[in-house]
């Protein structure tokens, strides 16, 4: 996978890199607090997780129960009001936010729950996407996205816009452009919450071989115990505190 | 630019919109364009006027006519070179659409005073010889195909030019101009001998008309002393019946088109008032269009597009609508300019002005003033896809 996608880029300037980490994600006592008015919510309060490379956590729980906060500071789109998310080497906490920008196009593969592809532009261009911000030359781009593509079984989908696309193949689609800059961590916020039984299937087996095959880390939120069980490890989220691993 | 056929995609998603878009600011930069080439046509008539001229009219009004003794006296001043006669004919050709600037004149020294004219010996000599003989310019020429030795006719507008029926004329000369000397140099005009005009005219004299000058052109030796001669010919006809206003033909010019300082702030302002107009319109289309994009902004930031990426990708887009805006309104505004001497009644003024043209400079600050209204228009909507969270945007989905 790394050889057919993309190979790691340098690691970028100014991050710390934690020679004894041999973890992909590591949450020290992370604590979120949102202010509502003069309301102070906690939604995570003092969290730790661990998770090493080439595991498959499903992250579980009810509505605002903190797992999607929690998956955005693992994905750098957050912060932490305290604590430490530190993110295949680099503590997220220290980086500027361009850095942080820069960090996430390198390290980062997000797979959102509506898809969220850019509707002007066809398969191959939305999965092209994260390639613009490389160095790559055109065809290289080209490339790559369309390898991509087949890895996710959409080769011959390549020029088609996603309004041409069933709603499993959109979030194919999606799981192509999350791999394409080969990062060290995917992240899925419901991977399979709009799509119907055979779809989510179909991506979750998509994402199991991912993992299973291309030693893909991936990190899921779900509601749904059926995708929770494709993962390695599941931990459930509760008020703001990890409650169990198993 | 390789985010460029990321950016015309979009451009190209709401067609509608993006086209009203780049109408809107076309409007605005055809207008800008053609108010201010007229504009500058105007000022540029009044910059052609020669320091060394001076104009005397009839004090109370130019359409009333000076006596011809007038100019003998005038021509006694020290300090004076040359005097003629100027009169306005106000001669259209076959139809009074057919209107352009034709003047009778002394021809020896009206010649002399006006070197921007520039004519043949043999087309002078011609010219000299010929009573009913005219002089046209080179735009005249094109506008009626007329050759040396053509022959017309032209009736005149006003009645005591009309008595005798008909004038007829015989193209003796085609005057060229010599923009880098004499820039602006009007190339429609006609100038034809005012003996002819006093001949022709004899029935109405005879009846007790008075024909006299429509005015004196007077050539000075010292341009600095053009105050001291316009008050010595001013008080030379103070106790005359037919008092008279001497001035220098740059102040005659300018009140002659005493409008255009007035008419350049009405047609600033007009331009202006467009100008905010179209760009508190662009600026809320495109708010609107950035607005619509929300998941997208945050997509691609959380794909790792920086907020100043971001920024720039919206402005790029408002820069191309205003680019391809722009240069549609300089398209529209060039046509109109050449369309515009064409229009019947707005055509002859516009003809009398000096050849009227898009410059480059004024296109480049047409195109200049497009792509500063569409970045302004975009800037407020940038700026939005610059400070947007990707939680907030996507959390609002």
């Amino acid at each position: 996978m790394s050889a057919a996608i993309m190979p790691l880029p340098e690691p970028p300037k100014g991050l710390v890199d934690r020679e004894s980490a041999k973890l992909v994600v590591e949450i020290r006592q992370v604590r979120k607090v949102y202010r509502r008015d003069v309301e102070r919510i906690t939604v995570l309060d003092g969290i730790d997780l661990q998770v090493p490379p080439g595991e498959f956590v499903a992250l579980m729980g009810p509505s605002g129960s903190g797992k999607t906060t929690l998956l955005n500071l693992i994905a750098g789109i957050d912060r932490p009001t305290s604590g430490e998310v530190i993110v295949a080497g680099t503590d997220i906490g220290r980086l500027s936010e361009s850095e942080l920008a820069r960090w996430r196009s390198r390290t980062v593969g997000f797979i959102f729950q509506f898809y969220n592809l850019i509707p002007v532009l066809t398969a191959r261009e939305n999965v092209e996407l994260p390639l613009l911000l490389t160095a790559l030359s055109t065809k290289e781009r080209r490339e790559r996205a369309l390898t991509a593509l087949k890895v996710v079984g959409l080769a011959d989908r390549a020029g088609h816009h996603p309004r041409q696309l069933s709603g499993g193949q959109e979030q194919r689609v999606a799981i192509a452009r999350a791999i394409v800059a080969d990062p060290a961590v995917l992240v899925a916020d419901e991977p399979t919450g709009d799509l119907d039984a055979r779809s989510a299937e179909e991506i979750l087996s998509l994402m199991e071989s991912l993992n299973r095959d291309f030693g893909k880390t991936i990190v899921m939120v779900t509601h749904d115990p059926r995708a929770a069980a494709r993962a390695r490890v599941q931990h459930h989220l509760e008020k703001g505190l990890l409650k169990s691993g198993s | 630019m390789k985010y460029l056929p990321f950016v015309v995609r979009h451009i190209r998603r709401d067609w509608i919109r993006s086209t009203s878009t780049v109408l809107a600011i076309a409007l605005c930069i055809f207008l800008f364009c053609t108010l201010q080439t007229v504009i500058q046509a105007v000022n540029w008539g009044l910059r052609s006027a020669n320091a060394a001229r001076l104009v005397t009219h009839h004090a109370v009004s130019m359409i009333f006519n000076l006596p011809l003794a007038h100019e003998q006296k005038i021509a006694a001043l020290p300090g004076v070179r040359a005097v003629a006669i100027r009169t306005l004919f106000g001669g259209f050709y076959q139809d009074p659409k057919n209107f352009f600037t034709n003047l009778a004149v002394e021809p020896e020294p009206y010649l002399e005073l006006y070197p921007e004219y520039i004519l043949a010996p043999d087309q002078k000599r011609a010219f000299l010889a010929d009573m009913r003989g005219c002089v046209i310019g080179p735009g005249l020429a094109r506008r009626f195909g007329w050759k040396l030795g053509d022959a017309f006719q032209m009736r005149s507008i006003f009645p005591q030019y009309r008595v005798a029926g008909p004038f007829e004329f015989v193209v003796r000369g085609i005057y060229q101009t010599d923009e880098a000397r004499y820039p602006a140099t009007n190339d429609s005009l006609m100038l034809f001998r005012y003996d002819y005009l006093y001949e022709k005219t004899k029935p109405y004299t005879e009846a007790g008309g008075q024909l006299g000058a429509g005015m004196f052109v007077v050539g000075i030796d010292d341009p600095k002393r053009a105050g001291v001669i316009s008050r010595q010919i001013d008080d030379l006809f103070e106790n005359s019946r037919a008092q008279t206003k001497t001035q220098t033909e740059a102040a005659f010019r300018a009140s002659i088109v005493s409008l255009a300082g007035n008419l350049a702030l009405l047609l600033n302002g007009i331009g202006l008032a467009v100008a905010f107009t179209i760009l508190l319109v662009t600026a809320n289309t495109m708010s609107m269009a950035v607005r619509e994009r929300r998941t997208e902004i945050a997509v691609l930031k959380t794909l790792g597009f920086t907020s100043r990426l971001v920024m720039g990708l919206v402005l790029t887009e408002a820069g191309l609508l205003g680019a391809v805006g722009g240069g549609l309104g300089i398209l529209l505004g060039r046509g109109m300019i050449r369309t515009l001497p064409r229009v019947p009644f707005i055509g002859d003024a516009i003809r009398s002005l000096p050849s009227i043209g898009l410059s480059p400079a004024l296109g480049a600050s047409g195109l200049g003033l497009a792509l500063l209204l569409a970045m302004a228009a975009g800037f407020v909507p940038s700026l939005f896809a610059y400070r947007a969270r990707i939680t907030e945007m996507l959390r609002q989905v």
